[in-house]
């Protein structure tokens, strides 16, 4: 295998974390297989981002401008992913697995007759050909997948392929891709976006999350989380029961089809423990389970537990934190 | 107006761990002792087509799957749900590649009445690649919007609200065009009523085999093979705090957690 390539969201110039970890990841695997990094930086001030992609390790840069990202991003990034993949002839296309690279994916794979491999978690090279490492079946089984022949579109799941080896700085070349979009009239047109308002961190930087499920039994069972989550300077998150069920918004969910999260802490309050729920918390470093049912699964994996109601438990341990954090 | 929806039939995904197990040789899980349910993410796409359907009389919905015999179920489901129409792909998917599968359906999907709209779940809630939307979008040579979580008639066309990572985004999307459905309060799928469910027993199905649509393998991409299927290993079982009383537990749990360098 020789080349890679792969695109971030830098709209302003400013990239997001995940967006500069991908970069790095595939960076290092470039370096494995001594192929070149070719980085699409799409959004208006991409270029501005040129430096910071170069230290994370790309060796051309080429970047898309172009307006229609911003009202089609996800045609205008399909037209633009194409262009690149004229320009770089990679073999292998790293996206990330994120609401633009889910959508990316599947139609640059199917234009380029590729073989797909999708939320990959890690990877290794065997005969210098990539082997992918996903969870199927909800987290339920662990399967490795490769591509037979030909052009590989993969996309990562955060910290996927992570080294913890600095890469080399790249060479860094910036380029224009040279290509103008012009938005079709059959295409998706955003009309407006709907940010949430959140007070405190952001999930995806909180040291400390604490979550609630289906046993919280209605949205006022949120309060008490929050109260937790101020304590300790963290984030609220929430089971995709707890959001089926209307009682937090779908962009707190965690999991499978939510958000990854990595902190420090994490409080599962309510959760029964399914697999697609932890997969999406395996990463944080203590996992704390408060549920009534002792023969709950969310206890298999925890590694603190509390067999109680939250109601009674929940107060009492902000108060105890409150008390400790004070000393 | 038409809406096709894409069914899928997959091993019940709520499971737990322990009931779960695997057949090593095929790289499956040992199907038959596990029940099938309708995709998760299908059946709110299902509920967005009815509820559209619900406000405008003119509006019909189809379901459309591929699958074994077995896979009749879910669109039983369906036809109690009170779609419209009902049309079964009869044929082995499961050794199918990705974009041949996109192809064959958009081959059905052509056969049919011209559709507005075709809505797919955002992943099957089995192997959840999360690429069939996608590639049925560019095997229908349309444009395609993922993960939409509600969706509203508008002037020309219509209004999705698509789940993105900081909250939501509303797009115009004037149609053809390929939607993939992704799970919010307002998108849970209705329960069937018992009359509705009594009078599909005798509704027909459009039977097609699978033979009859993308018979060559022009076309086809690269392949994936999956080369291992196992099970994660076994975690540990948590430290269980117990103090008598709530006060107590929770003030060892937060020396524990001081311990640990988790506060
Ligand atoms: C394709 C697919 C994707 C999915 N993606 C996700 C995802 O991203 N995230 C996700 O979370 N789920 C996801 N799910 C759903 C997942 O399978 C579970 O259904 C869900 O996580 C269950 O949520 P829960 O633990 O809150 O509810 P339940 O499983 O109902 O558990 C509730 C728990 O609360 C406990 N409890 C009840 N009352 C109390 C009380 N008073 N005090 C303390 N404990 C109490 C109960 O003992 C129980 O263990 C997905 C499913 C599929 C099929
Ligand atoms: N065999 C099938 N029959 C009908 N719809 C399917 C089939 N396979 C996948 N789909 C649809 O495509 C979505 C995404 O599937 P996948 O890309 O396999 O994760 C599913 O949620 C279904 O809506």
């Amino acid at each position: 295998m020789t080349n890679i390539a792969t695109a971030v969201w830098a709209w302003g110039g400013r990239i997001p974390a995940a967006g500069i970890e991908l970069v790095r990841s595939a960076a290092a695997l470039a370096v494995e297989t001594g192929g070149e990094l070719g980085v699409l930086a799409l959004g208006i001030g991409a270029r501005v981002a040129a430096d910071t992609l170069r230290a994370a390790g790309a060796d051309l840069v080429l970047t898309c401008e172009e307006e229609a990202l911003d009202t089609a991003p996800g045609e205008a990034g399909l037209a633009a992913l194409l262009a690149s993949c004229d320009v770089l002839r990679p073999s292998l296309v790293l996206l990330p697995a994120d609401s633009l690279g889910r959508d990316w994916a599947p139609r640059l794979g199917y234009r380029l007759g590729a073989g797909l491999v999708t939320e990959v978690t890690d990877w290794s090279l065997e005969d210098g050909r990539p082997v992918f490492q996903r969870l199927v079946f909800g987290g339920k089984a662990i399967a490795t997948m490769r591509v037979a022949g030909g052009v590989a579109v993969a996309t990562a799941r955060p910290g996927a392929g992570r080294r913890d080896e600095p890469p080399r700085a790249g060479r860094g070349e910036v380029r224009d891709l040279g290509l103008a979009i012009e938005a079709q009239p059959n295409w998706p047109r955003l009309l407006r976006r709907q940010a949430e308002e959140r007070q405190g961190p952001g999930l995806e930087e909180a040291r400390a999350i604490v979550s609630g499920g289906r046993g919280l039994g209605g949205p006022e069972g949120f309060i008490p989380l929050e109260q937790l989550a101020r304590t300790l300077g963290g984030a609220v998150g929430a089971s995709r029961a707890a959001v089926d069920e209307g009682w937090a918004p779908p962009s707190w969910q965690i999991g499978q089809t939510g958000k990854t999260v990595a902190p420090d802490l994490y409080v599962a309050v309510g959760i029964s423990g399914a697999s697609q729920h932890l997969v999406g918390c395996s990463r944080a470093k203590t996992i704390v389970a408060i549920n009534r049912d002792p023969e709950a699964p969310i206890f298999d994996y925890a590694r603190l537990g509390v067999v109680g109601d939250w109601r009674e438990v929940l107060p009492a341990l902000t108060a105890a934190l409150k008390e400790m954090l004070a000393d | 107006m038409h809406l096709v929806v894409l069914l899928k039939r997959v091993l019940d995904p709520e499971i737990p761990q322990s009931a779960f197990s695997l057949d090593p040789q095929h790289k499956e899980p040992s199907a038959l002792r596990h029940p099938f349910v309708l995709s998760v993410f299908d059946g709110n796409a299902l509920e967005l087509a009815l509820r559209l359907r619900d406000t405008r009389a003119e509006v019909r919905v189809t379901a459309l799957t591929l699958g074994p015999r077995a896979a009749e179920d879910v669109l039983r489901k369906a036809l109690a749900l009170t779609v419209d129409e009902a049309v079964h792909i009869v044929g082995d998917e499961a050794g199918l590649p990705a974009g041949r599968k996109a192809r064959v359906l958009a081959a059905a999907i052509r056969r049919l009445a011209p559709a507005d709209l075709v809505l797919c779940g955002r992943q099957a809630a089995d192997w959840e690649a999360g690429q069939l939307g996608g590639m049925l979008a560019e095997a229908l040579g349309l444009p395609c919007l993922p993960f939409v979580s509600g969706l509203g008639l508008a002037p020309g066309g219509f209004e999705a609200v698509q789940q993105v990572e900081s909250g939501q985004a509303v797009y115009r999307v004037a149609g053809p065009a390929v939607l993939t459905v992704t799970n919010d309060p307002g998108n849970v799928l209705r329960p069937a009523r018992i009359r509705d469910v009594m009078a599909a027993r005798g509704r027909e199905l459009t039977t097609i085999p699978l033979a009859d649509l993308v018979p060559g393998t022009e076309g086809d991409e690269a392949g994936v093979e999956t080369l291992d299927l196992r099970l994660p290993t076994p975690r540990r079982r948590a430290e269980i705090l117990d103090g008598g009383d709530a006060a107590e537990t929770a003030a060892r749990l937060a020396r524990r957690l001081r311990e640990l360098g988790a506060v």
